[in-house]
């Protein structure tokens, strides 16, 4: 008795202000978390909208696709539909995670409704290097991906960046390489997966 | 600092102790993980400034309120327990009410748990000292951390980017030294500048 | 110097080994054993005059100037003795510009040969007491931050006359072209047989590939390495042991497969290889005291050199292996402690 009596002297403000911050946290919780949702919902929206120029809204329509990544890793990611003003598909898009020079990249990809060409792609979070890796988010890079056939895509240094091939900026192979990568690697199941189900 | 008195002049002085003769940078030396990793530009470091006062305030108030309810032997496990609930609070408003921030911090955010200027505070004034010498050293000591970060964030991002608060300042001429927005140009700054305090500081204090 | 006053007196005196301390003062100055490296970089600096021409006089001058001018502002402002007379500002400027591509730009290599001295020397407290070779730690933060220009290689004039201009940015066009190590690695990478660094092995000797302005003549700084040799101003425990290693590491390679590295006489033919060898790995400041201590710097620069130009992602390494050797300098002579005469060595 006298145990639990030395127990709770000693530990009763502990044990009490724990109950009070876990109840400030709930409520702060509580209060802000819609909009976290909102704003990651936001994040994505713009991106998209920035890719397919027609966007209007955008719903998930396949669920927990598997992608066979690296090393026999399975990635679960979630295809969008995109669609227009008119409320015809104007193109998919899904979130593509995959690891780069410093840090996992995260980008969003989109492809035309036939799954055909690409549509483009952006940065969702990434930490390359500033200078050199950051910029597969700039424009010139990233314009290469607009319009390029839906398939295996090829990183090259020098030559002309047609058919698949797209050049590589100037002291940052490996975050290309990488972004490169991650398009090779989600496109065929996302392509099969569409077609499965008879979208367009 | 260890007096309860809570006249005008010591106030004052907590509050300059924290901005320059005992800045938690510049001086203690603490809290260098934020320092080092969020200063590539002014605006994270802003924020990251903003973040650690609110914590320090809070934080250093419900210590100082608490402190003669105190057991020796758990007071660490209290000063955490503390810190911790409103960093979590910082993160969770940053996360909805600044999210592209709150991106740009990372993990840093959360660990400003760990960021020992809280602790140290805790520890040396809010445990001893009463509500308004606490929050006043507080305040003090939140502002000097923020001006030290935003200084090494001002030399880096003029330097890395040619721009201040993003905005253009340098020639159209400059190109930016990529080296200082990466951890190198952290370290280099931060060592010349704690030179450079130092030389200021000589043979006072 | 300290070593190489160390060393003078092994070798008049075979069988008595003198330690770090005490010494027996005899007169060789700093400025002499500078002005000897100053003497063994001419041949370099003289074929880089000839196959890069103006760049070549604009950048060396530049860089010493800067230093000398950054080294005389440091020590104004740290209220220190003028050091300019021990000449080790021309050197690091003079092995700074050797080891900038062609085109730098002239600020750029204001910055370099600025941070050279400020923070790689004078912070640290001046020539002595300096951690990294300041020509390489600049070099490393020009590396770092103007990535694009310090990989942008002018062709020697000797091939195309028609020299870029010298101009604030510069730009990647005909007038440039990648190193023969650069060369290489792409081949390899694309799997093509990387034989184009073979076939340029003669250019190399003389220095008529694309690269930094005193890193492309190999006989050059053959020259220069044995006048400092025979000079004794350098020993030769570090330049062997790199030399060594290098053919050691890139032979086992290059043995294990053919198409996949090229030759090791390439390797040791190209990029910074010799310039470091006998110019920077050598500096007596930040390279170990002991011989034993020697070997395995220079042991740890090859094999470094060699780790990142075969597996990691640049194609030229000799840069950053000096400055990781020279951070582990202190623990070497640690290390390498000699035992005094009769006695367990102190901790």
């Amino acid at each position: 008795m006298s145990k639990i009596r030395y127990f709770i002297k000693q530990s009763w403000l502990l044990i009490l202000s724990s109950f009070c911050f876990g109840l400030l946290l709930a409520i702060a919780n509580a209060a802000w978390y819609p909009r976290i949702l909102q704003n990651e919902k936001e994040k994505l929206n713009k991106l998209i909208v920035g890719l397919v120029s027609d966007a209007n809204d955008f719903q998930i329509v396949i669920e927990d696709v598997n992608i066979p990544g690296e090393r026999g890793k399975i990635i679960k990611t979630d295809i969008y539909k995109v669609r227009n003003a008119e409320g015809k598909t104007a193109g998919f898009a899904f979130v593509g995670i995959g690891s780069g020079f410093a840090d996992k990249i995260k980008l969003v990809i989109t492809i035309d409704s036939k799954c055909e060409k690409f549509l483009g792609f952006d940065v969702l979070s990434s930490n390359e290097t500033p200078g050199f890796g950051d910029k597969i988010k700039e424009k010139e890079f990233r314009t290469q991906f607009k319009g390029i056939v839906a398939g295996n895509l090829e990183i090259i240094k020098a030559g002309e960046a047609k058919n698949g091939k797209v050049m590589a900026i100037s002291g940052a192979t490996v975050s290309s390489e990488s972004v490169v990568k991650i398009f090779n690697i989600y496109i065929d199941k996302i392509t099969q997966k569409i077609q499965e189900a008879g979208l367009d | 600092m260890t007096t309860k008195t809570t006249e005008g002049p010591i106030l004052g002085q907590t509050f300059i102790a924290g901005l320059w003769r005992e800045n938690p940078v510049f001086r203690l030396l603490l809290g260098m993980c934020p320092t080092l990793a969020v200063t590539a530009a002014v605006k994270p470091a802003l924020t990251m400034g903003l973040s650690v006062i609110f914590v320090l305030v809070c934080s250093n108030i419900v210590v100082s309120l608490m402190r003669n309810l105190l057991k020796p032997h758990l007071r660490i496990l209290m000063f955490t327990l503390t810190i911790s609930t409103f960093v979590t609070i910082a993160d969770l408003f940053l996360r909805a009410f600044q999210p592209v921030m709150s991106e740009r911090l990372g993990p840093y955010v959360p660990l400003i748990i760990v960021n020992c200027i809280i602790i140290c505070r805790a520890e040396a004034c809010a445990s001893k000292n009463g509500l308004v010498v606490s929050i006043v050293d507080a305040v003090g000591m939140g502002i000097g951390f923020t001006l030290a970060l935003c200084v090494l964030a001002g030399v880096r991002e003029l330097l890395s980017t040619g721009m201040i608060f993003e905005a253009k300042v340098m020639p159209a001429w400059f190109v930016p030294w990529a080296a200082m927005s990466m951890p190198v140009g952290a370290f280099i700054t931060l060592g010349l500048l704690l030179g450079l305090v130092n030389k200021l500081t000589k043979g006072k204090s | 110097m300290r070593n190489t006053e160390n060393e003078m007196e092994e070798t008049r005196f075979e069988n008595i080994t003198v330690a770090p301390a005490p010494h027996i003062s005899r007169p060789v100055w700093t400025y002499q054993v500078m002005t000897d490296v100053i003497i063994g970089l001419v041949p370099a600096m003289a074929f880089a005059g000839y196959y890069f021409r103006i760049h070549a006089l604009i950048l060396i001058g530049t860089c010493v100037i800067s230093c000398i001018v950054t080294e005389w502002i440091c020590n104004l402002i740290l209220k220190r003795p003028n050091s300019l007379g021990d000449f080790s500002a021309v050197v690091t400027g003079i092995i700074l510009a050797l080891s900038l591509p062609p085109g730098l730009p002239v600020w750029a290599a204001v910055i370099g040969s600025a941070f050279s001295i400020a923070v790689g020397k004078m912070v640290f407290g001046g020539l002595g007491s300096n951690i990294f070779n300041p020509a390489m730690a600049g070099r490393a933060f020009l590396a770092a931050s103007f990535g694009m220009m310090m990989t942008s290689w002018t062709v020697p004039a000797t091939i195309n006359p028609a020299m870029p201009e010298i101009s604030a940015v510069n730009k990647i066009d005909a007038r440039t072209q990648a190193t023969p190590l650069a060369w290489s690695k792409m081949a390899i990478k694309r799997k093509e047989p990387a034989d184009v660094v073979n076939e340029q092995l003669k250019a190399m000797l003389m220095g008529e590939v694309g690269g930094c302005l005193g890193e492309t003549s190999a006989i050059a700084l053959l020259i220069g390495g044995l006048y400092l040799l025979i000079r004794k101003t350098i020993n030769f425990h570090i330049p062997l042991a790199v030399l060594t290693s290098t053919f050691v590491f890139a032979g086992v390679v290059y043995l294990i497969n053919p198409q996949a590295y090229i030759q090791p006489h390439a390797h040791l033919l190209s990029g910074g290889m010799l310039l470091c060898t006998f110019f920077i790995a050598t500096d007596p400041v930040t390279a170990p005291l002991t011989r034993r201590g020697m070997w395995i710097f220079g042991a740890g620069v090859g094999t470094i050199t060699m780790l990142i130009r075969v597996v990691g992602g640049y194609p030229e390494g000799v840069m950053y292996s000096i400055l990781l050797m020279n951070a582990v300098t202190p623990l070497i002579d640690r290390l390498c402690r000699r035992t005094p005469a009769g006695g367990k060595p102190s901790v």
